[in-house]
């Protein structure tokens, strides 16, 4: 079977400081959330080669601890933790975000899982605490403005370019 | 979460002199949103904006450089003139990011399809 989604995430920056991806899969929300939440999932999905996923820590309960590290093909290494602040299986987790090569950056990731007639929604959002957080995400090397104002330009000029 | 290595990694696209660095200004962009609707003289983009004319012939001319504006004279006058085509790549850079979001969400759909034809199995 050809997976019929592929590409189809859908990204938005609804304010300064969120990022929100959103994407559907044709999986009951019961398994859709074992394979975002069970560390025997999470490692076969979670690093593309040559990258390796050399740690994956999940302890899913309020107050619990993740932990996910990966070392690329260069040897670099990558690590998110945080700390759960909600669990409610199999509709939402809410957990804070830190990435290693961001230290000063605090943020709170939100995943909700709805499912409608066999295809859950996945909704995944991470909240930073002050805009130079999420312009780390978003800035172009040192510019503090957001990739949204810059999209909504390009959108626009690319529009009258085809006209 | 694991979706985040390939995201936050995406490269920066480096800057200084080039487009990127060109839109990465409020003032600039909004005499970019002035041209959109057409080709222009200074003094008709200064009466849209809340500029002077010192500060919008200064931005005009970084935009000049970097080719996201074409400026020509008919008669005494200077004409400035939107080239979108220049915001190429912005564009790539933007589908490198959603490249890097789309690759871990279609490989968990993958991986979410092998599990499902798996449990189909008798």
């Amino acid at each position: 079977m050809t997976p019929q989604r592929h590409g189809s995430a859908v990204i938005t920056f609804p304010n300064e400081l969120e990022v929100v991806i959103t994407r559907e899969f044709d999986a009951p929300i019961a398994l859709v959330f074992e394979v975002l939440t069970k560390p025997e999932h999470v490692t076969r999905w979670g690093a593309t080669p040559p990258d390796e996923m050399t740690e994956c820590s999940i302890d899913l309960r309020v107050g619990g601890e993740y932990r996910s590290s990966f070392v690329t093909g260069d040897g670099a290494v990558f690590a998110f933790s945080g700390t759960y602040l909600e669990v409610e299986p199999p509709l939402r987790t809410v957990e804070t975000w830190h990435f290693n090569c961001w230290p000063d950056v605090e943020a709170v990731e939100t995943m909700e899982l709805q499912e409608h007639d066999g295809v859950t929604t996945f909704t995944w959002s991470l909240a930073f605490s002050d805009k130079a957080g999420r312009d780390h995400m978003t800035a172009f090397d040192g510019q503090q403005d957001s990739l949204d104002e810059v999209e909504d330009i390009l959108r626009s000029l690319l529009d009258v370019n085809r006209a | 979460m694991a979706i985040w290595r390939y995201v936050v990694t995406v490269p920066r696209a480096s800057t200084t002199s080039d487009v990127f660095n060109a839109v990465g200004d409020v003032n600039r962009r909004a005499i970019l949103d002035v041209l959109l609707t057409g080709e222009k003289a200074v003094g008709s983009i200064v009466g849209e904006v809340s500029m002077s004319q010192p500060q919008v012939s200064r931005h005009l001319r970084v935009l000049g450089d970097v080719g996201l504006v074409r400026c020509r004279a008919e008669g005494r006058r200077r004409l400035y003139r939107l080239q979108p085509e220049r915001l190429q790549p912005l564009r790539d850079w933007v589908t490198t990011y959603e490249r890097a979001i789309n690759d871990r969400l279609d490989r968990i759909e993958d991986y979410l399809d092998e599990l499902q034809r798996q449990g189909d199995d008798p």
